[in-house]
C-alpha cells in the first residue's frame, strides 16, 4: 500500500503545510484550485495543480465526484483532506475506497460514529469514559423530571432538535425546574416544531481542553498531549496553546490517557482529537471527537518535535506509528495565534481587500503557516483566516513574550486584521495567569478592543506625506503661497 | 491642499502646506511640522513629527492608507473634500443600497430598468454564512445593479442604485 502520489483536497495554509511534508517524504504532489481562486502558497509548492469548478468556490471543494475523478485522472494513489471541507465526510471516504484511492484518515465507520453526537456520546459512556451527567427525555418520558432532578444543579435544558442556543435554559433551583421544562418545551415547539428535551449538567466557566491522538488502525494508540483552546470568539478558537496552564501533571496524565482510551476503543486510524469540557473544579467530560488533523496541530508539533502530517502519511501507507508513548516528549511551551481578516472592534466582521504589503515575522521559535501571498486578494469566498503564527519558548512566559513580539512585527497591510486584538489578549493579566474560560473574550470584550494611545496626528502626517497627489499639488503652489502654509481663505 | 482623514470612524479635516524647507500639516489640534523618509524596506519609512521619530511600514490603498507603527496596524481613510463635493450629486442615501458588510450576491430579483415598490426584494446576499434579503428603500426605477449572482462585494459597496426621483 505504498503511496507515491498525493492529492491534497484542500487549499490555503493547510494545503501548503501538508504539501511541504509530502514533498520532503519524496512523494509526487498535487493540489486543487478553483478557477476563480487567488494563487496561494500551496500552488507554488505542488508539482501539479488540478483546476476544479462549481457554482461557488466552496461548493467545488465539497464536490465528491469531481474530486474523486481528479484523483483518478492524475493517478494519485492517496488523498489528504486537510481540515474542513470533506475531511469528515464518510461518503467521500467510501467513494475514494471504491475508486481504489487511499484516504489519509480514519475509516468511514469511525467518521460516521463520531460525526453523530448522540451515538458518539453513548459509545463513550458505555465504555466507562466520563460524559457530562444528563437525562434524555426520549429514553423514558414518564421519569424525565425525576431523572433531570438527579443530574443536579445548575443544569441546562436543551431542545433535542435544537441548535444555536435557542430554547436553552439554565436552572439553578429545584423549585423552578418544572416550570422551566414547560417553557423550554414551548420554545422547542416554536423554533424547531419539536418539544422533546434533554438536560445536562451546566458547567460554569468551562475550559476547552483537547488531546491529540494517533492510531494505527490495529488498536495501537498514542497521545501527543493536550491543547488548551479556551480563547474563542463566536464559538471559534483563535488562540491555542500547549501545555494547558490549568492542568496538574496528574490531571494531564488522566485526561490524555482517557483520550487515548477512547481512540483505542474504536481502533482509531490516523490523527484525531478528543475534545473535553473541563470544569473549574478539575472534572472533565467528553465533548466530541474530531476525526481529522486540527487547525491548531502545530503547537503539538513544536512541543513534541513530531511532524504529525508525516505520521498520518506513514499510517496511511501501512507503516504504522513511528512513536511509542514513552518517546513523545512535551518540551517547553507553544502558542498559536490565528491571524484573520476581520475587524475585532465591529463584532469580528470579515474584511476583504488587496494585500498591499505582507511581511511575516521570523526568528528563533517562530513559525508561520500562511495561506496568502504578497499582492494577493482577500475575498469572502473562503474562511477569513489568513495564516497561523506559532511560537515556541522554554516556558509559558517566554512563549507569550515571543508571541507578542512576533504578532507586533506581523505586517499585513490592505485589509483589516486581528493582529492588534491578538496582542491585546496576550497582554491581558488574566491570560498571563491562565485564568480563562471559553467566555473570556466575550466577558473582556471592552478591555480587549479599547483604543490605545491617541497617535492620530502621527498617522495623519504619514497618510498626508505618502499621498503622492497631495504632495505634488502642495509643491506646485507658488513659493509665496506655500510659505503661508496653514492659511485658508 | 486639503484632505479629510478618517481614523476609527472619526473624520478630521487637514491642510498640508510647505514652508520652503519642510512640510506642515495643519490639524484642528494645531500645526505639525513633519517629514517622511524611505528606509529601504518595502513600504518602510521614518516619520519625524511632533518631536518624535518613528519607524513605520506603510501602504497606500485606493481609499485608505494602512500604517504599521508601534507594533500595531492602523487604517487611515482618505477623502478629497473637493471630490466629495463634486460627487454628491450622484444621488442621495435614499437612492442606494449600501453593503452593510462584505459578502456574496446569492441572487438578484430585479435588473436595471425595472420598476420597484418600496419594500420589494431586490437581491439576496450572503455574509458571514447568513443570508439577508435587501429590499427597495422607496418606490422607483432600478438604475444600476453593479454585482451579478456569485460576485463578491466589499463593505460599503453600492449593491443597487435607484434612478433619482423626479420632483
Amino acid at each position: 500500500m505504498t503511496i507515491s502520489k498525493l492529492l491534497v483536497a484542500n487549499r490555503g495554509e493547510i494545503a501548503a503545510r501538508v504539501l511541504r511534508t509530502a514533498k520532503a517524504r519524496g512523494l509526487a504532489t498535487a493540489v486543487l484550485r478553483h478557477v476563480a481562486e487567488q494563487e496561494g502558497p500551496a500552488h507554488l509548492i505542488a508539482d501539479e495543480i488540478v483546476m476544479i469548478d462549481g457554482p461557488t468556490p466552496v461548493a467545488a471543494y465539497l464536490d465528491i465526484p469531481q474530486i474523486v475523478d481528479a484523483a483518478k485522472k492524475i493517478g494519485a494513489d492517496a488523498v489528504h483532506p486537510g481540515y474542513g471541507f470533506l475531511s469528515e465526510n464518510a461518503a467521500f471516504v467510501a467513494a475514494l475506497e471504491e475508486a481504489g484511492v487511499t484516504f489519509v484518515g480514519p475509516t468511514s465507520e469511525t467518521i460516521d460514529l463520531m460525526g453523530d453526537k448522540i451515538r458518539a456520546r453513548a459509545f463513550v459512556e458505555e465504555r466507562g469514559f466520563p460524559v457530562a451527567p444528563s437525562a434524555i427525555e426520549d429514553d423514558d418520558p414518564a421519569t424525565f423530571v425525576e431523572r433531570a432532578r438527579a443530574v443536579g444543579y445548575p443544569l441546562l435544558i436543551k431542545p433535542s432538535a435544537g441548535g444555536g442556543g435557542k430554547g436553552m435554559r439554565v436552572v439553578r433551583e429545584d423549585s423552578t425546574l418544572e416550570t422551566e421544562i414547560e417553557t423550554a418545551r414551548r420554545e422547542g415547539q416554536r423554533y424547531f416544531g419539536d418539544g422533546r428535551l434533554f438536560v445536562e449538567c451546566y458547567i460554569e466557566r468551562p475550559r476547552h481542553i483537547e488531546v491529540q491522538v494517533m492510531g494505527d488502525g490495529q488498536g495501537n494508540v498514542v497521545h501527543f498531549w493536550e491543547r488548551e483552546c479556551s480563547i474563542q470568539r463566536r464559538f471559534q478558537k483563535i488562540i491555542e496553546e500547549t501545555p494547558s496552564p490549568a492542568l496538574t501533571p496528574e490531571q494531564r496524565d488522566e485526561i490524555c490517557e482517557t483520550a487515548a482510551g477512547i481512540a483505542r476503543a474504536v481502533k482509531y486510524r490516523g490523527a484525531g482529537t478528543v475534545e473535553f469540557i473541563y470544569a473549574q473544579d478539575g472534572a472533565f467530560y467528553f465533548l466530541e471527537m474530531n476525526t481529522r488533523l486540527q487547525v491548531e496541530h502545530p503547537v503539538t508539533e513544536l512541543v513534541t518535535g513530531f511532524d504529525l502530517v508525516a505520521e498520518q502519511l506513514r499510517i496511511a501507507a501501512g507503516e504504522g506509528l513511528s512513536a511509542t508513548q514513552a518517546n513523545i516528549p512535551q518540551t517547553g511551551h507553544s502558542i498559536e495565534l490565528r491571524v484573520c481578516a476581520e475587524d475585532a472592534t465591529a463584532d469580528f466582521r470579515p474584511s476583504i481587500g488587496d494585500l498591499l504589503l505582507l511581511d511575516e515575522p521570523s526568528g528563533p521559535g517562530v513559525r508561520v503557516d500562511s495561506g496568502i501571498l504578497d499582492g494577493g486578494k482577500v475575498t469572502t469566498d473562503f474562511d477569513p483566516m489568513l495564516s497561523k503564527l506559532i511560537v515556541h519558548g522554554r516556558d509559558r512566559v517566554e512563549a507569550i513574550a515571543r508571541a507578542r513580539q512576533a504578532v507586533q512585527n506581523y505586517v499585513v497591510l490592505g485589509v483589516t486584521t486581528n493582529t492588534g486584538y491578538l496582542d491585546a489578549i496576550l497582554a491581558h493579566p488574566d491570560f498571563a495567569s491562565g485564568d480563562v474560560s471559553t467566555g473570556f473574550l466575550a466577558e473582556q470584550s471592552e478591555t480587549l478592543t479599547a483604543p490605545g494611545e491617541d497617535i492620530s496626528d502621527l498617522l495623519m502626517a504619514a497618510a498626508a506625506l505618502s499621498d503622492e497627489r497631495l504632495v505634488s499639488d502642495v509643491m506646485q503652489i507658488p513659493e509665496m503661497h506655500r510659505k503661508m502654509g496653514g492659511w485658508r481663505n | 491642499m486639503q484632505r479629510i482623514f478618517q481614523i476609527d470612524g472619526e473624520e478630521t479635516e487637514c491642510w498640508l502646506g510647505h514652508d520652503g524647507s519642510r512640510f506642515v500639516l495643519n490639524t484642528p489640534n494645531g500645526t505639525v511640522a513633519c517629514q517622511l523618509d524611505p528606509t529601504g524596506l518595502p513600504g518602510g519609512y521614518t516619520l519625524r513629527a511632533k518631536g518624535v521619530v518613528r519607524e513605520l511600514r506603510l501602504a497606500v490603498g485606493p481609499e485608505a492608507t494602512f500604517v504599521h507603527m508601534n507594533g500595531r496596524t492602523y487604517e487611515v481613510g482618505r477623502a478629497d473634500p473637493a471630490e466629495r463635493l463634486a460627487g454628491s450629486d450622484g444621488g442621495t442615501g435614499d437612492d442606494r443600497l449600501v453593503a452593510p458588510m462584505p459578502g456574496v450576491v446569492v441572487s438578484a430579483a430585479v435588473k436595471p430598468g425595472d420598476t420597484v415598490k418600496e419594500g420589494q426584494p431586490l437581491l439576496v446576499i450572503e455574509s458571514m454564512k447568513l443570508e439577508t434579503t435587501l429590499t427597495a428603500p422607496r418606490d422607483g426605477v432600478v438604475a444600476e445593479m453593479p454585482f451579478a449572482e456569485g460576485d463578491s462585494f466589499g463593505l460599503k459597496d453600492i449593491l443597487a442604485q435607484l434612478a433619482p426621483e423626479e420632483e
